[in-house]
C-alpha cells in the first residue's frame, strides 16, 4: 500500500495565509503595554510597592 | 509515484500504550476522588491518597500524555517530512523503554519513593531512564527533520521541536540532585531557589506537555479531518514564537504571596497575562479555519472534538492567566478551584484533542473508517458532561473555601475553623466523583470504538493479504 502523501498546500489557506486579525493585534500590543505599566506599578524598586507593605495595610484596615 | 512505508506499527503501539496508561490513571483518579470524601478508601501503605495521587498524575501526564505525544508526533513527523523515520528500529526500542519506564515509575511511586517535587517525583535512576528516552526521541525527531523531503516546515513541526527542546532542559535542571543511595537523593536546590526552579519546571510541564505538543496535533489534524486549510499561516507562526518565548518566564505565578522576591512574582505575572495573546492566536486561527463550514460541527464528528477542545483551551488560557493575578490568587490558591482549572485543561482540551487525533489515525493506518460514529458521539457527550461537572463543582467549592478561609471577625480572628470549611466540600467532592464516573464511561466508549476499529482493520488486512 502506498501511503498518502501530505501536501503542504492543503494546510495553508491561500488568500488569508498572511492575515493577522486586527482584534488579535490589539490584544497582543495591548497586553504588552499593560505589562509594562503593571511591572512598574508592582516592582518595589520602581514604585515602592511591596507585598509586605500591602499586607500590613490590609491588616490595619481589618482590625481598625 | 513513490511508495513509502511509514512505521505505522510503532505509532499504533504507542497509541495503545498511551490508552493503557490512561486507563490506569483514570481508575486511580476516580479512586482518589472517592478518598477525599470517604477516607476508608485509603489502604495503607500502598494505596493511600499520598501515593495514589502521584500515580494518577504520573500515569496520565507521562503515560497517557507523553505516550500519545511520542506516537502521534512520529505519525505527524513522517507525513510532514514525507519520509519514514530515520531510525525506525530505535523508535521500536523507544516504545519498549517507554513502557518499562512508566511501569517502573508507577511501582516506585506505590513504594513511596518520591523526590517531593510535583511532576518530578521520580528518583534519580528513573530520571536517567527518562533522559535516555527523551534523547532517543530527540535523535529521531531531529534526524528525520534534517533528512526531510519537504522543504517547508509546517507549524506542527515547530511545536514538536519546541516540545523536544524545552522538556529536555526543564527536566534535567529540575531533577539535578545528589544521590544518597539507589532510591534516595537530595535536590541541588534548597529553599526559595528550589521553589522557583520547581515551578519554572512545573508550569512549563503544563506548557510543553499539555500545550505545545497538543497544539501540534490540533494544527495537523484539524485541516486533515475537516479538509479546510488553516486560516492564517502567519498567525500560527507569530503565535508560536510569542508563546514559547513567554511561557518560560511565567513559572513564578505559582508562588504568588510567597517569600519569592516581589519583582520575580511581578515579572512572572506580566508574562502570564501576556500569554493570553499567543494562546488565543491559535484559538482564533482554529475558529476562522472552520468558519466557512460551521455545519461541519453537526456533520463531521471530528470537527466537533477539535473545536470543543480548542474552546476549552481558550477558556483555560483566560482562566489560567487570571489566576496568576494577585487579587485572584489570594482567593483561589490552595483551594479546590485549582483542580477545577487543571481538569478543564486535561479533560476538556488534552484528552479531547488526543482522542480525536487517535480517531483520525487508527482508521487511516488500516485504510478503513472508524467503527462507529455514533459511539464516538456518545463518547463526546459523556466526556463533555463529565468534565463540566468536575470543573464547575470544583470552582464553586473552591471559591467557597477561599471565602471561608479569609473571613475574619472584627478582632482579626478567623470566623471559620478549618473543619467547618472542609465539611462544606463534601457534597462537591461527591459530585466530582459522579462527574468522573460519567467521564470514565465516555472513555470506555472511546476505547471500545478504537479496539473495534482495529479489529475491523486487521480482518480487512488479513482478507486482502489472502486475496493477493
Ligand atoms: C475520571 C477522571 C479523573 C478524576 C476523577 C480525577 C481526579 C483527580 C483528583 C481527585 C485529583 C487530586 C486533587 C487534589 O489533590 O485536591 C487530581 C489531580 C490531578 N489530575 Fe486528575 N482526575 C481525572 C482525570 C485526569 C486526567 C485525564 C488527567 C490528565 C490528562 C489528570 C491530571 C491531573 C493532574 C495533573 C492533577 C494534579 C493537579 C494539581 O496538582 O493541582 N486527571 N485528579
Ligand atoms: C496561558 C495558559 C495558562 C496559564 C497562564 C495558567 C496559569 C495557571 C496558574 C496561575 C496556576 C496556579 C494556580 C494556583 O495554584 O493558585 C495553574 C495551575 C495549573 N494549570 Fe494552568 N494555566 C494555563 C493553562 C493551562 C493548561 C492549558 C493546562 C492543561 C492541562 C493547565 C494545567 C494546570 C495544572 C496541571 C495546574 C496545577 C499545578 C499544580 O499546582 O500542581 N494550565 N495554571
Amino acid at each position: 500500500m502506498a501511503d498518502e502523501l501530505d501536501n503542504i498546500e492543503e494546510f495553508e489557506a491561500k488568500d488569508t495565509s498572511n492575515k493577522l486579525p486586527v482584534g488579535w493585534l490589539i490584544l497582543f500590543w495591548g497586553l504588552i503595554a499593560w505589562g509594562i505599566i503593571y511591572f512598574a506599578a508592582y516592582t518595589p524598586a520602581i514604585s515602592g510597592w511591596s507585598q509586605a507593605k500591602a499586607f500590613e495595610e490590609s491588616t490595619e484596615k481589618q482590625t481598625r | 509515484m513513490n511508495t513509502y512505508h511509514y512505521d505505522n506499527q510503532t505509532v499504533k503501539s504507542f497509541i495503545i500504550s498511551s490508552i493503557f496508561w490512561g486507563v490506569v490513571g483514570i481508575v486511580v483518579g476516580l479512586w482518589i476522588s472517592i478518598q477525599m470524601w470517604a477516607p476508608s478508601w485509603n489502604v495503607a501503605p500502598f494505596f493511600t491518597f499520598g501515593r495514589l495521587r502521584v500515580v494518577h498524575t504520573n500515569s496520565l501526564a507521562f503515560g497517557l500524555g507523553v505516550g500519545a505525544i511520542f506516537g502521534i508526533s512520529y505519525y505527524i513527523l513522517m507525513r510532514l517530512t514525507k519520509r519514514p523515520l530515520l531510525f525506525p528500529r530505535l523508535a521500536r526500542f523507544h516504545l519498549y523503554l517507554f513502557n518499562a519506564a512508566i511501569a517502573l515509575a508507577a511501582l516506585s511511586l506505590f513504594a513511596g519513593m518520591n523526590q517531593s517535587l510535583e511532576y518530578a517525583e521520580l528518583e534519580w535512576p528513573l530520571d536517567i531512564g527518562v533522559v535516555i528516552l527523551w534523547v532517543i526521541f530527540a535523535v529521531n525527531v531531529f534526524g528525520t527533520l534534517v533528512k526531510r523531503k519537504e522543504e517547508q516546515m509546517y507549524i506542527s513541526l515547530w511545536y514538536i521541536i519546541a516540545t523536544v527542546v524545552a522538556v529536555a532542559v526543564l527536566y534535567i535542571v529540575n531533577n539535578l540532585s545528589v544521590p544518597a543511595g539507589l532510591f534516595k537523593s537530595y535536590s541541588m536546590f534548597a529553599g526559595v531557589n528550589s521553589a522557583n526552579v520547581q515551578w519554572w519546571y512545573g508550569h512549563n510541564a503544563v506548557g510543553f506537555v499539555f500545550t505545545t505538543p497538543i497544539l501540534a496535533m490540533f494544527y495537523y489534524f484539524l485541516p486533515k479531518s475537516t479538509g479546510l486549510p488553516i486560516y492564517s499561516h502567519r498567525l500560527s507562526i507569530v503565535a508560536f514564537w510569542s508563546l514559547v518565548f513567554a511561557y518560560l518566564w511565567t513559572g513564578a505565578h505559582h508562588l504568588v504571596y510567597t517569600p519569592l522576591p516581589d519583582w520575580i512574582q511581578t515579572l512572572a505575572i506580566v508574562f502570564t497575562i501576556f500569554l493570553i495573546a499567543p494562546s488565543w492566536g491559535s484559538v482564533i486561527n482554529g475558529f476562522y479555519t472552520v468558519a466557512p463550514e460551521w455545519e461541519q460541527m453537526r456533520t463531521n464528528y471530528l470537527t466537533k472534538f477539535f473545536i470543543l477542545g480548542i474552546t476549552f483551551y481558550g477558556l483555560q488560557t483566560v482562566q489560567g492567566p487570571t489566576q496568576g493575578l494577585r487579587v485572584v490568587s489570594q482567593l483561589i490558591h490552595y483551594t479546590d478551584w485549582v483542580p477545577g482549572h487543571v481538569h478543564m485543561g486535561t479533560l476538556g482540551w488534552v484528552t479531547m484533542t488526543v482522542t480525536a487525533s487517535m480517531y483520525y489515525i487508527i482508521p487511516k493506518i488500516y485504510d478503513t473508517e472508524i467503527y462507529s460514529v455514533k459511539v464516538a458521539n456518545t463518547h463526546f457527550y459523556l466526556v463533555l458532561v463529565g468534565q463540566l461537572i468536575f470543573s464547575i463543582t470544583m470552582w464553586i467549592t473552591g471559591i467557597q473555601q477561599g471565602a471561608l478561609w479569609k473571613a475574619v471577625n472584627p478582632d482579626g480572628t478567623l470566623q471559620y475553623s478549618f473543619m467547618e470549611g472542609l465539611i462544606k466540600n463534601y457534597p462537591f467532592w461527591q459530585m466530582r466523583t459522579a462527574g468522573g464516573v460519567i467521564f470514565t464511561i465516555g472513555m470506555l466508549y472511546f476505547i471500545y470504538n478504537i479496539f473495534m476499529t482495529i479489529r475491523k482493520g486487521s480482518a480487512l488486512e488479513a482478507s486482502t493479504a489472502k486475496g493477493v
